[in-house]
Formats: C-alpha cells, sequence, structure tokens
C-alpha cells in the first residue's frame, strides 16, 4: 500500500529514502548507485525499495470525503 | 576483552574485539539485540482517521517509528513503582493532528509532537499516510520502553555482525603472477604489486575463498585470527552506537553474575 517503515528481515528503516529513491531513478540514475548512496548496502534493505509498488493513490482514488458541518 | 574502534558513522560503528571467544561475542550480540531497552510507541488512540488506511495498520507503523530514547530518565514499566499501569516515569504521550487541505498530503513522522521534547522520532522523514483532500487524522500514542525478546520494534539496533578477522596470505614461490585472484576477488582485496601479489583493505574480505579456489598452484591462504571478532553495530537511531556497546556490556555482566550466583546457590 504505502513504502514499509523498516525492512521485513533486518529492520533497517527504509521508508525514509523511498521519495528520494524514487525522485533519482526518475532522473534516470541507475538504482544500484542510488541504492548504494542511500547507504542500503544489504540485499534484504535494497529489495524492499525495489520491490515496492505505491497503491495508496489508487485507493484514494475511492476516498469518502469526511461530512464536515454545514455542508 | 579488548576494544578497538576501526570506524565510525553516524548511526554505525565497527570494531575489533580481541580476547573472546565465539560463544562470548555472540552473547555479546544478542544482548543488543535483544536485552537492551528502548523507546517505541506502544498503544495508539485513534480518535479520527478518515484515511485510506486502516487503524491497526497505521498504528503498526507508528509503532515501527525509532524513538530517541533517553534511558536515565525513563523505567520499564514492569520495574516501575506504578505498575505497568502508565505513568509519568514509564510512558510519553506523543499525539498527531492533521487535516489535508485542497490538496492530498503525507503525513511524516515529523508531525508528531511529543509531551517529553527528549522522546522525538529519530527520523523525521518517515511517510506515515497520505491523506486525500480533506481527509483527517487524529490520534494519541503513547511511548514505552521495552526490549527485543518482547517486539523487535524496541530494538535498538537493526543489525549487529561479527565476523572473523582475516588473514591472508600469499607465498611468493608458488605464485606466478597470473593475476585470476585479482579479478575473482568480490572485495578487491588482491591487487598486482610489481612481481607479487599484495593486500589492501584486508579487514573488508568476507571469506570466501574464491580467490584460493581459483588459485592453480595454490599459493593463496585464507585464514582468520583466533579468538578476534570484527563487530559492526548499525543503530536505529534510538540511542548512539557508543550507548548500545556501552550498556549491553552492563547488562550482560549482570546476566552473568545473575547466573553465577544462581549456580552457587544450588
Ligand atoms: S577470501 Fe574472498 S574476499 Fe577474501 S581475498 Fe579471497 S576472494 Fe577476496
Ligand atoms: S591466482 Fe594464485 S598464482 Fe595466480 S596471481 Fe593469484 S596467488 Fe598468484
Ligand atoms: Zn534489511
Ligand atoms: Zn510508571
Amino acid at each position: 500500500m504505502i513504502i514499509p517503515v523498516r525492512c521485513f528481515t533486518c529492520g533497517k528503516v527504509v521508508a525514509d529514502k523511498y521519495d528520494q529513491f524514487k525522485r533519482e531513478i526518475r532522473q534516470g540514475e541507475d538504482p544500484a548507485t542510488v541504492l548504494d548512496n542511500l547507504g542500503l548496502n544489504r540485499y534484504c534493505c535494497r529489495r524492499m525499495l525495489l520491490a515496492h509498488i505505491d497503491i495508496i493513490d489508487s485507493f484514494m482514488a475511492f476516498a469518502t470525503i469526511p461530512q464536515t458541518e454545514g455542508t | 576483552m579488548e576494544i578497538t574502534i576501526i570506524r565510525k558513522q553516524e548511526n554505525i560503528i565497527h570494531f575489533l574485539a580481541e580476547g573472546l571467544d565465539v560463544a562470548f561475542a555472540n552473547a555479546l550480540r544478542r544482548t543488543m539485540l535483544t536485552r537492551l531497552p528502548a523507546m517505541a510507541i506502544d498503544e495508539v488512540l485513534v480518535l479520527e482517521n478518515t484515511s485510506v488506511m486502516y487503524d491497526e495498520m497505521l498504528a503498526h507503523r507508528m509503532g515501527l517509528i525509532p524513538l530517541v530514547t533517553d534511558l536515565e530518565s525513563y523505567n520499564l514499566p514492569e520495574e516501575c513503582d506504578c505498575e505497568g499501569k502508565g505513568c509519568s516515569l514509564c510512558q510519553c504521550t506523543l499525539t498527531l493532528e492533521k487535516q489535508a487541505g485542497d490538496e492530498e498530503e503525507m503525513v511524516y513522522s515529523r508531525d508528531l509532537s511529543s509531551q517529553d521534547p527528549k522522546i522525538v522520532p529519530a527520523l523525521g522523514e518517515i511517510p506515515l499516510v497520505k491523506l486525500a483532500p480533506k481527509q483527517r487524522l487524529i490520534f494519541e500514542a503513547y511511548a514505552r520502553l521495552g526490549k527485543g525478546v518482547e517486539n523487535a520494534k524496541f530494538q535498538p539496533v537493526s543489525t549487529v555482525s561479527y565476523k572473523y578477522v582475516p588473514i591472508i596470505e600469499v607465498n611468493k614461490d608458488k605464485c606466478n603472477q597470473c593475476g585470476d585472484c585479482v579479478k575473482v576477488c568480490p572485495k578487491n582485496i588482491l591487487l598486482v604489486e610489481g612481481d607479487t601479489i599484495a593486500t589492501q583493505n584486508t579487514l573488508d574480505c568476507s571469506l570466501c575463498e574464491a580467490c584460493v579456489e581459483v588459485c592453480e598452484p595454490g599459493a593463496i591462504t585464507i585464514d582468520s585470527k583466533k579468538n578476534s571478532f570484527l563487530f559492526k553495530v548499525e543503530s536505529t537511531g534510538a540511542l548512539t552506537p557508543e550507548v548500545i556497546v556501552e550498556k549491553s556490556a552492563e547488562i550482560f555482566k549482570e546476566r552473568i553474575r545473575l547466573a553465577l550466583d544462581y549456580a552457587n546457590s544450588i
């Protein structure tokens, strides 16, 4: 749904690195170098970002907007 | 036991420990993983959540945020005077209130406001949930100290590992300078230097022995030093690596003392 906070295997926080990862990949950088620069050296952490698909935006297309008073 | 610090980065420390056996090294490692207390959010009171994420999932994500821990001013709930009911000496309240405007908005861990200015998320950039326009999130979270034995979210370290200290030896008489070992080494330890094979950054050697396998004359031997270990301690940000090693050593010593007392009493 959204990037997991930590690596499933080792417990390193990976969520805070996802935005930068996505941005740099979009600019055409090599994923391997980006991951190295982010300090994700173990393959357990690397797959967390590489294999992630963000689907929260698709969920949000069906979001119900809460009723506010006076509407 | 002797400790030499090899490299120190912000959240990672590499050190060499000498004069201990595997059992001791592993006990130290496991103490760091499971016995050293750290703060984490343990209970979440959701007052309003109109986001697309379930309350449970959100609470789970909150629990995984590493919080900067102050071991001196907080008690473990089971050791606290309140007997685990929760008081200001063993609990810290964090609150979050956010409503998206007309644009969608990401909620980050830095949006949590803490009752105690010392207990704050170690990393502020962790995305928690994305809010669609007008969606709202209000909740109260209670953080407490806990240990890794109970739940991995309390672990102050993401990894603690140790390996043997490598000793790489090249027998000059047998070596024919074919250079095969230089090409095969994944860590770039070996290099041709004049008419011999030299080594660099030997501590990075992973002891894979790929070089031994490829060397036809059998000139390379990889060995490991007895009773020495290279440790790598990687903190989540809850405690500094120095504090982690220091405190774990104390806890470990205390546990050994308890075990000895028990053994002597039988
Ligand atoms: S054991 Fe592996 S890492 Fe070490 S020098 Fe040989 S090939 Fe390189
Ligand atoms: S593979 Fe063996 S023989 Fe060839 S350069 Fe390396 S040590 Fe020398
Ligand atoms: Zn990992
Ligand atoms: Zn208490």
